[in-house]
């Protein structure tokens, strides 16, 4: 009889919390918000949730080329305003942010998101309106058929299988071992496995391991005992590269570019030396063109960027760059016509005029290997065939 | 008080109805969301109020719903309509080879089997690339059309969603007050008293583990078209876990309470977003908040307030 006499008291109190914070927070940000409207764009990022890891870094690089820009007099004297938002690494949530940033926020062109359903998701409804969208994950050949106007910085899957192969091939690994993710990993072993025959290497054994796995030792067991001339690793955690170590396998790693991370480093130890990447950036040995955004990022940071860093970078000038050279006020059509033509980003050159609607070379793909926790860049380059 | 609560629903019907046009876009994309998630939370609803059921497998049959659609419409060419049925068909089929088995189970048992059907095809949606795209999903679904009108907006979407909500409401209700109803209740509350009387349990509960699958196919296929893709992430154990918080959350025993429910998932998180990281956090402390204080769910709670407010009313 006490405990119910105890919740009818609470059970009126806490409703009536309840409903006062969902009218609180329901109150519009933009509500909120004075003074003149700056250039908005919109980002939708991976902040939470597994695809966390890519979010973060991508939002690091965004903020700062908002900063620079800014500070620089924005575009054509309007500042910019990037609106960043969370999908939760969910594609329903990215629908949801995606309207509200088009029909609420009235952005001019999207960002996002930082993987490929969520991107899918919002394409959906930046195509109709031909509103410019800038992704930063990989699409896929349905979305580079049929949607023109969503561009992406990030390589494509199969470039970046190219980009494997041709580093096996220049050791002369003639037998592979493959240790991929049920998630991204799977989508660049399928590129592998397509386009191995023509660089004359086999895959002796290969393993699939979930995304969120902690330990891959029998996957790493049974790439042992095919006793491959190289291993190639694909996913987005230095699991599986530690699992290797740990069997006392001395054959080359070599890892994709998703991997290519100090966070990942760090979580590798020791097992992480002799790794070889092909990435984009060394921030320890930049490219003469990037020299001038490692050292921007690092003075903000007090790190040296990698690849997501580059991509969120990139991603805020390339929007700019269309605008500038559409104008500001243009429609989304002319910025679409405008955005569709070569840009040379700090990261690598594009040609968004090209069918992967990215037209990253094999020739911008540099080599690192990891030494002391360090990456160094390698002599090796790939050349176009 | 039968004639008050035929004024609340009317009004209820009414705001529903007038109302989303003079909303921002983006608030009836959420509503979109919440009618596609009444629709499969409904389906949990009447296992879990009606049978004693929790049911963690719901995403198998929203996602199937979606694959159908997403299958058929994008590289069959087939009409929407087709997606519909066909993930209707599988879904039922399914829940029928599954159910049988597994509906002999009862309690924490009966909840891990349903919560491994999901993990399973979760596993599968991934590995299945040829049919559900894996990683990469279908994209390109095309926008549901009656006649020449394509429901292109998230208002015209809206009010498909809402009729379908209501009709789906209307057949539950009628089931909660027939005989199957009864028997049901019956079943949950005694399940040697039911038997006594003449009351096949297990089949009873096949039955009902179908139902629940067909709604989670239709929602499913809804939320194909109205997105326009269907990925593997969309189908998490998460997803399945939030529908079952749904009935949970609003009010398991009641209809309305599985509206309230959808429209707290749907809703609150997107509320709570503007706190950036924190979101996540915040809203775990609201549903522990409303499970703690309210165990009768939102609509239990509000019920409340009415009951002493009529008390207090009166001289």
């Amino acid at each position: 009889m006490t405990a119910k006499k105890t919740y009818h008291g609470r059970a009126p109190a806490a409703f009536a919390l309840i409903v006062a914070g969902v009218a609180f927070l329901s109150t519009p940000a933009a509500a909120q918000r004075s003074g003149a409207e700056p250039f908005k764009i919109g980002v939708i990022l991976a902040l939470t949730g597994a695809g966390a890891g890519l979010g973060i870094p991508e939002r690091s690089g965004a903020l700062l080329a908002e900063k620079i820009i800014n500070s620089k007099g924005g575009v054509n004297g309007t500042p910019i305003q990037l609106v960043i938002e969370d999908d939760g690494s969910n594609p329903d949530g990215a629908i949801s942010k995606a309207n509200s940033l088009i029909h609420r926020e009235k952005v001019s062109a999207l960002i996002g998101s930082s993987q490929t359903a969520s991107t899918v998701a919002i394409g959906g409804l930046t195509d109709p309106l031909k509103m410019p969208q800038v992704a930063l994950s990989g699409l896929g050949p349905a979305i580079e058929r049929d949607r023109k106007c969503v561009l992406h910085v990030a390589p494509s899957q199969a470039l970046n299988a190219k980009a494997i192969l041709e580093y096996a091939s220049s050791i002369g690994a003639k037998k592979l071992g493959a240790l991929y993710d049920s998630g991204y990993g799977t989508v660049v072993y399928n590129e592998l496995r397509k386009l191995s025959d023509a660089y004359g290497i086999a895959f002796v054994a290969t393993e699939k391991f979930e995304i969120s796995a902690t330990d891959t030792t029998t996957q790493a067991a049974k790439i042992r005992a095919a006793q491959p001339d190289a291993i190639v690793v694909v996913g987005v955690t230095g699991v599986p590269i530690r699992s290797l170590r740990q069997l006392q396998m001395k054959q080359t790693i070599i890892a994709a570019n998703g991997l290519a991370s100090y966070e990942t480093v760090k979580s590798m130890g020791d097992a992480a030396d002799n790794v070889v990447f092909p990435e984009f950036l060394v921030g320890e040995d930049p490219l003469p063109h990037q020299a001038e955004f490692v050292k921007l990022f690092h003075k903000e940071y007090g790190r040296f960027p990698k690849i997501l860093e580059a991509v969120g970078w990139d991603a805020v000038h390339v929007i700019l760059a269309a605008f500038k050279k559409a104008d500001v006020g243009a429609n989304n059509e002319k910025v679409c016509e405008a955005i569709r033509s070569t840009f040379k980003g700090d990261m690598t050159d594009y040609d968004f005029s090209a069918d992967d609607l990215n037209g990253i070379k094999l020739s911008n793909i540099v080599y690192s290997k990891l030494v002391a926790g360090q990456f160094t860049r390698l002599p090796f380059q790939a050349k176009e065939k | 008080m039968k004639a008050s609560r035929s004024l609340v629903i009317l009004l209820s019907i009414a705001v529903c109805v007038a109302l989303p046009p003079f909303l921002p876009r983006h608030f009836v994309d959420l509503l979109v969301f919440a009618g596609i998630y009444t629709v499969a939370g409904l389906g949990v609803g009447l296992l879990l109020g009606q049978c004693g059921i929790a049911n963690l497998g719901q995403i198998v049959f929203y996602a199937i719903g979606a694959y159908a659609t997403a299958y058929l419409t994008v590289y069959v060419q087939a009409p929407a309509m087709v997606g519909f049925v066909v993930g209707m068909l599988i879904s039922a089929a399914l829940a029928l080879t599954i159910g049988w088995p597994i509906l002999r189970l009862t309690g924490y048992f009966l909840a891990l089997a349903t919560l491994a059907m999901g993990i399973v095809a979760n596993a599968l949606f991934f590995e299945w690339d040829w049919l559900t795209g894996g990683t990469l999903g279908i994209g390109g679904i095309p926008k549901l059309q009656i006649f020449s009108f394509v429901l292109d907006t998230p208002l015209r979407f809206y009010y498909l969603v809402l009729g379908v909500v209501a009709i789906c409401l209307l057949l539950a209700h009628n089931l909660i007050r027939s005989r199957t109803g009864l028997a049901l209740r019956a079943m949950r509350d005694s399940q040697d008293a039911a038997i006594s009387l003449a009351v096949n349990p297990r089949a009873l509960r096949t039955r009902i583990f179908i139902l629940s699958a067909l709604l989670g196919s239709v929602a499913g296929s809804l939320f194909a078209h109205y997105g326009g893709f269907a990925n593997v992430q969309s189908f998490g154990i998460e997803k399945s876990i939030n529908f079952l918080l749904i009935p949970v959350l609003g009010g398991a025993t009641s209809l309305i309470g599985v509206v309230v429910g959808a429209l707290f998932i749907a809703v609150v998180p997107e509320l709570l977003s503007q706190f950036g990281g924190l979101h996540q956090i915040l809203f775990g402390v609201a549903l522990i908040g409303v499970v703690v204080l309210m165990p009768a769910g939102l609509t239990g709670a509000l019920a409340e307030v009415w009951r002493r407010s009529a008390e207090g009313a009166r001289p």
